[in-house]
C-alpha cells in the first residue's frame, strides 16, 4: 500500500526548464515505459495491470541507477511480476515472444533453444531483484478506480446530451494511461491524479461543470478533500510535459 | 472531425486556440475546412471569466491550448467515441457492484434555485420519478418528486417539485370504482415522465409503462414501498443528517468501492474499451498495431514450428524403423501443439502400418479439418479406409464395410481400390439376400403346413361353439359399427410391409429371452385392467382405435406370456397376489381418464412395473398398428382371418356384455383380488401350453391363438357370468393345483386344445354373421 507523496527519486523526471529537453535518463525511461505500454497491449493486459508494471518499473530506478541493469530487462520482469500481483498472469514465453517482436520486427519466433531457456532464466531473475529491490511492496493505490467513480457522479450532474456528445471519459482514461511514462504516480496521491486528469479533459473539450460558479465547493474539491488547485495545475503540467516527449523521441 | 466539439472548444479557450490550431494542424485536410468556418464564431467568443486567477489561467491555458492544438485530430476524432449506451438505464445496481454516490450537487452546495433550474434543463420524457402523493383530487393526484429512478440521478427532495398524474394515466386496479381509490396521501409512487413544461415548470407523469422507454418497460410503476427507494437517495439522506461526511470517505466505506471487479463494471458502464485502450500518445495508437505482433498470434506460430521439429525427428525414425520413438516424438510434437496437421498425419500413418486403423483414421480425420487440402492426408485416409473396410467385409459387417468405401470414394474419387472393393461387395451383399429370403420362404411354408392341421380341429368345435353363443349374444348395432371399424383397420394395415417382420422377430428375440416373474405379476395385473375396464366401458366409438386398445391390451398379455419360459410357478402365484392388490388400487385412477393416451400411459406403466427388458417390447402397444400389421401380413393364413374375427366378436360381445359386467362389477374386484392369481396362472397355463402346443416359436401364431383363448375366455365369462364364478373358481383351482406340479405341462394340454377349439367356433360363428350382413 505505497502512498508516496514526495518524490524520493533523483533525477527521475526530468527538469523542466528547459523547453522540450529532457535529461537522458528521462528519455530512457520514456521510452522503457512505452515499451511496456504497448507490450502490454499486445499481451493484452488491462490498465491496471499495466500501470502496475509501470510503477515497479519507475520505482525501481528510483532506487538503482539506470546504467546499473538492463531497462529493458527490468520492464519485462516488471510486466511479469505486475502479471501476478494484479491478478492476470502471464506466461514468460509470450513475454519473450513480443519483446523479440518488438525489437525486430518481423522475425520469426525464437526456436526452443538455449538462448530461450537463457532469456527465460534472465527474466526470472530479475524479478527476483526486482522484489527484493522494492522490499517486497509492489501493491499500489492506482487513480483508475477513483476516476471512474468520479466520472460516474459527473455524469449524473452534466446534462445527458452534452454527456454523450463529449468523450470526457475515453479522454480521461487515455490521459491516464499515458501518465504512467512519467513517474507521476509515485509523486502524487491518487486521488489528485484522477481529480487532475478529469479537469485536463473537461478543459479540452471546454465544458463547463453546471453551476460552478454559483457552488460552494468546487467540484474537484468535492472528490479530494485536501486538493488543491496549485496541485491540480502541477499535475497538468507535468502530464502535458511528458507529451512534448512523445513528438521528439522517435 | 466533430465540429461541435471544436466550436465548443474554441469558444472555451478563446481565439488564441484558433492560431495555434491554425499553425499545428496545417497539414490536416480535416482541419481547413473546420477551421474555415470556425473562424466565425471565435471572433465573438464569450469572455472568460474576470478574476483574479486570470493571469494564471492564460498561463495554463497557454499550455493546455498547445496540448490541445497538437492532439486536436486525435481528441476531435469521430471515432474517439465511447460506446457507451444510450438510452437511460435505470441505477439499480446494487450495493456491491460499485459505490454509489450521493449527488454531487449536494456536495457542492449548490443553491436549490440552480438546482432547480437544471433540472428543468435536463429532464426528459420517460425518465422514472419516485414521489410521494401530497393531494388527490377527481382528476388526479399531485405528489411531490423526492427522486429520479433513472437517467439523470438528482439531489431533488428538498426542491419540492410537483407533478400531476391526470386521471387517464392512472390504471385501474378494480373492475369498477374510482382509479384513484386504491391511492392514499402520503403513498411513495414510482410514475414516468411523460410532458415537461420547462417553461412554466410543470410535470406531467404516468402510471402506464408507455410512457416509458422499452429497455425500461419492465419496471413496475406505481405504489412502492421504502425499500425500493434508489440507494443514492438514501445515501444522500444519510449524508444530510451527518454532512461532515466527505464524498471520498463515503466512497473508501462503500462495499462497492472494494469489488475487485469494480474497474471492469464501470468501464462497461461507461463505455471505455480496455482490449483496445485509447491513448493520445501517437506510437501507441493500437489501430497501428499489427495482428502478427500479438501474443497469441506469435504463440501458435512458435508452437507449430517447434512441433514441427518435433514431427521431423519422429519421421526420421519412423524412416529407421523405430516406431515407439517416432511415437513418442509425435505425441510431444501433439502436446506442443495440438492441432499440428504434419503431427496428425505422421502419427496416422504411424497408426496403420501398425494395423490400428480406426485411431489412424481418427487422426486423419483431424488433420483434414484443420488442413483441407493436405495431399497426403487425404491419400492416406483413403487408403486406410478402404483397408478398414476390407477388414469388415471378413468379419461380415456388410454395411459398416459399405459405409467405409463410400466414404472412401467421397473423399477422392479417382480412388480405384476403393471403387474395386464397393463393387465387390455390392455383388456379395445382394448374393446373401437372396439367399437370406430363399431361406425365408422356406420357413413360412413349414409353418404354414403346422398351422393347417390345427386349424381343421378349431373348425369342428368352433361349430359347436357357434351355437352356443347365437343363444346369449346380444348383437348391437354398435357392434356392428365395431366391426366395421375393425375391418377398415384391419384393411388399413394389412397394407404393411415385411420390413415389420424385422420388428416382430427383434421383440420376440427379447421377449424370448427375459424371464422375470414380475412380468407375471404385470400379466396378472393388466388382466385385471383388462376386466375391470371392460365393466367401466363406455361405447366404444365408432372407428376409432379404441378398439385397439383391448387388442393391444391382449397382445401384450400375449406378448408377456410368450416370454415366459419354464418359471416356479410358486413363487408366480404370491407375486400376483401381491401385484394384483396394487395394480387394482391404481386402476381406478386410470378409470377417470378415459382417453388413450391414458390407457397407453397405464399399459405401458404397467409392463415397466412389470419387466425391465421387455419395456420397448411392450411399449409396442404404440406400434400396435405395426404389429397388426405384421400379423396381417400373416393373413395368408386363415388363422388370422380367424383372430380377426375373434377381434370382432370380442368387441361385440363386450358391447354387448356391459350391463353384466357392471353387475358383475363389485363380484369381480373381490373375484380380481383372490383368485386373481389362480386365474390368472391358469391363464399363463394355458398360454405356456401353447408355447409348447406350437413348438415353433413364431411371434405371431401365438398371438393368434391368445387371442382366441382370451375372446375365448372372456366369452366363457360372459355366457356363465355369476354362475362361471364358481364352476371356473374351482376349475382354476384345479389347474392351479394342476400348476403346482412341475409336470403340469403335459396334462393341461388336451385344456389348451379345448380352449382354441372353443376359440375358433367364435370366430366361425363371426364368420356366419358376417355373411349374414
Amino acid at each position: 500500500m505505497e502512498d508516496l507523496s514526495q518524490d524520493s527519486c533523483g533525477g527521475e523526471d526530468a527538469a523542466p526548464g528547459a523547453k522540450g529537453w529532457p535529461a537522458p535518463q528521462a528519455r530512457v525511461h520514456f521510452r522503457v515505459t512505452r515499451f511496456i505500454m504497448e507490450a502490454g497491449v499486445k499481451l493484452g493486459m488491462q490498465s491496471i495491470p499495466v500501470a502496475t508494471a509501470c510503477t515497479i518499473y519507475h520505482k525501481f530506478f528510483c532506487e538503482t541507477n539506470v546504467d546499473a541493469y538492463d531497462p529493458y530487462l527490468v520492464a519485462m520482469s516488471s510486466l511479469y511480476l505486475a502479471g501476478k500481483v494484479e491478478e492476470q498472469p502471464l506466461r514468460t514465453r509470450d513475454i519473450i515472444n513480443v519483446s523479440n517482436r518488438y525489437f525486430h520486427p518481423g522475425s520469426e519466433p525464437l526456436e526452443l533453444d538455449s538462448r530461450f531457456w537463457v532469456i527465460r532464466d534472465s527474466i526470472v531473475q530479475c524479478e527476483l531483484l526486482v522484489l527484493r529491490v522494492l522490499r517486497f511492496q509492489v501493491s499500489f493505490h492506482h487513480p483508475h478506480k477513483y476516476l471512474l467513480h468520479y466520472l460516474i457522479s459527473l455524469k449524473n450532474w452534466l446534462n445527458r446530451y452534452s454527456w454523450q456528445r463529449t468523450p470526457i471519459s475515453v479522454t480521461a482514461w487515455a490521459l491516464l494511461r499515458d501518465s504512467y511514462h512519467g513517474g507521476l504516480c509515485l509523486r502524487f496521491q491518487a486521488q489528485h491524479i484522477a481529480v487532475a486528469v478529469l479537469h485536463l479533459a473537461l478543459q479540452v473539450y471546454g465544458v463547463e461543470v453546471p453551476a460552478e460558479a454559483e457552488a460552494e465547493k468546487p467540484w474537484w474539491q468535492v472528490f479530494s478533500e485536501d486538493l488543491t488547485k496549485p496541485i491540480i495545475d502541477n499535475i497538468v503540467s507535468d502530464l502535458i510535459q511528458i507529451y512534448t516527449m512523445d513528438t521528439e523521441i522517435p | 472531425m466533430d465540429r461541435d466539439l471544436l466550436r465548443q472548444s474554441l469558444n472555451y479557450h478563446g481565439p488564441s486556440l484558433l492560431s495555434l490550431l491554425r499553425s499545428e494542424q496545417l497539414d490536416n485536410p480535416h482541419f481547413r475546412s473546420l477551421l474555415g468556418s470556425a473562424a466565425e464564431p471565435a471572433r465573438g467568443p464569450p469572455p472568460q471569466q474576470p478574476g483574479p486567477g486570470r493571469k494564471e489561467k492564460r498561463v495554463d491555458n497557454a499550455e493546455i491550448q498547445k496540448f490541445i492544438s497538437k492532439k486536436a485530430d486525435l481528441l476531435f476524432a469521430l471515432s474517439w467515441k465511447s460506446d457507451a449506451p444510450a438510452t437511460p438505464e435505470v441505477n439499480e445496481d446494487g450495493e456491491d457492484s460499485y459505490a454509489v454516490m450521493p449527488p454531487l450537487e449536494q456536495f457542492m452546495e449548490i443553491p436549490s434555485m440552480d438546482q432547480r433550474e437544471l433540472f428543468f434543463r435536463d429532464i426528459e420524457r420517460g425518465d422514472i420519478v419516485i414521489g410521494r402523493i401530497s393531494s388527490i383530487r377527481e382528476f388526479g393526484f399531485f405528489m411531490v418528486l423526492i427522486c429520479l429512478g433513472s437517467g439523470i440521478m438528482r439531489d431533488i427532495s428538498h426542491l419540492e417539485i410537483t407533478a400531476l398524474c391526470p386521471l387517464r394515466d392512472v390504471p385501474s386496479h378494480s373492475n369498477h370504482g374510482d382509479p384513484l381509490s386504491y391511492y392514499q396521501t402520503g403513498d411513495i409512487i414510482r410514475a414516468g415522465i411523460k410532458d415537461i413544461d420547462r417553461y412554466h415548470e410543470k410535470l406531467a407523469v404516468s402510471l402506464y409503462s408507455s410512457s416509458l422507454p422499452s429497455n425500461l418497460s419492465g419496471i413496475k410503476l406505481g405504489v412502492i414501498s421504502s425499500e425500493e427507494l434508489p440507494l443514492y437517495y438514501r445515501r444522500s439522506v444519510e449524508l444530510n443528517s451527518n454532512s461532515l461526511e466527505s464524498y471520498d470517505s463515503i466512497m473508501q466505506s462503500s462495499l462497492g468501492f472494494a469489488n475487485p471487479g469494480v474497474v471492469e463494471f464501470l468501464l462497461g458502464k461507461l463505455g471505455i474499451d480496455d482490449s483496445n485502450p485509447p491513448s493520445l500518445m501517437r506510437g501507441l495508437q493500437s489501430k497501428n498495431f499489427s495482428e502478427d505482433d500479438f501474443a497469441s498470434a506469435l504463440r501458435k506460430k512458435q508452437s507449430s514450428s517447434w512441433a514441427l521439429k518435433c514431427v521431423k525427428i519422429g519421421v526420421d525414425y519412423f524412416k529407421v524403423g523405430r516406431h515407439v520413438d517416432a511415437m513418442n516424438e509425435y505425441n510431444k510434437a501433439l502436446e506442443i501443439d495440438k492441432q499440428n496437421v504434419e503431427a496428425l498425419v505422421a502419427r496416422g500413418a504411424l497408426y496403420a502400418t501398425k494395423g490400428s486403423l480406426n485411431k489412424a483414421i481418427e487422426d486423419f480425420e483431424l488433420a483434414l479439418e484443420n488442413c483441407p487440402t493436405h495431399r497426403n492426408a487425404r491419400k492416406y485416409l483413403c487408403q486406410t479406409l478402404v483397408e478398414r473396410g476390407g477388414q469388415l467385409e471378413e468379419e461380415e459387417k456388410f454395411l459398416n464395410a459399405e459405409s467405409y468405401y463410400k466414404k472412401a470414394l467421397d473423399l477422392d474419387e479417382t480412388f480405384k481400390d476403393a471403387e474395386d472393393a464397393l463393387q465387390k461387395l455390392h455383388k456379395y451383399m445382394q448374393k446373401s439376400l437372396e439367399l437370406r429370403e430363399k431361406q425365408a420362404e422356406k420357413e413360412e411354408k413349414q409353418k404354414t403346413k403346422k398351422i393347417e392341421t390345427s386349424a381343421e380341429k378349431l373348425r369342428k368345435l368352433l361349430k359347436e361353439e357357434k351355437r352356443l353363443k347365437k343363444k346369449r349374444r346380444k348383437s348391437t348395432s354398435s357392434s356392428s359399427s365395431v366391426s366395421s371399424g375393425d375391418e377398415s383397420v384391419s384393411s388399413s394395415s394389412s397394407s404393411s410391409s415385411s420390413g415389420h417382420k424385422k420388428h416382430k422377430k427383434h421383440r420376440r428375440h427379447r421377449s424370448e429371452s427375459s424371464r422375470s416373474s414380475k412380468r407375471h405379476s404385470a400379466k396378472a395385473s393388466s388382466d385385471q385392467i383388462d376386466q375391470n375396464r371392460k365393466d367401466e366401458y363406455f361405447p366404444v366409438p365408432a372407428n376409432t382405435s379404441a378398439s385397439f386398445l383391448n387388442q393391444r391390451q391382449e397382445v401384450e398379455k400375449l406378448l408377456e406370456k410368450q416370454d415366459r419360459v419354464p418359471y416356479q410357478k410358486k413363487q408366480v402365484k404370491e407375486k400376483d397376489r401381491c401385484s394384483v392388490s396394487s395394480s387394482s388400487v391404481e386402476i381406478p385412477d386410470d378409470f377417470g381418464g378415459r382417453s388413450e393416451d391414458s390407457r397407453d400411459f397405464y399399459n405401458s406403466y404397467k409392463t415397466q412395473a412389470g419387466s425391465s427388458k421387455t419395456e420397448k417390447s411392450y411399449r409396442y402397444e404404440r406400434h400396435f398398428s405395426n404389429r397388426r400389421d405384421s400379423s396381417d401380413s400373416f393373413s395368408r393364413n386363415p388363422e388370422d382371418k380367424l383372430k380377426n374375427y375373434g377381434y370382432r366378436k370380442f368387441e361385440k360381445d363386450t358391447d354387448g356384455r356391459r350391463e353384466h359386467y357392471r353387475k358383475w362389477e363389485p363380484g369381480s374386484m373381490r373375484y380380481s383380488t383372490s383368485p386373481a392369481s389362480s386365474d390368472y396362472s391358469s391363464k399363463s397355463v394355458e398360454k405356456y401350453k401353447k408355447c409348447n402346443y406350437s413348438g415353433s416359436r413364431d411371434f405371431n401364431r401365438h398371438e393368434q391363438r391368445y387371442q382366441l383363448s382370451k375372446s375365448h375366455r372372456e366369452y366363457e365369462r360372459e355366457d356363465n357370468c355369476e354362475e362361471s364364478i364358481k364352476p371356473e373358481a374351482p376349475e382354476e383351482e384345479e389347474l392351479s393345483s394342476k400348476e403346482h406340479s412341475e409336470s403340469g405341462a403335459k396334462k393341461n394340454l388336451p385344456q389348451n386344445l379345448l380352449n382354441i377349439f372353443n376359440q375358433i367356433a367364435a370366430f366361425e360363428k363371426e364368420k356366419g354373421n358376417k355373411q349374414k350382413k
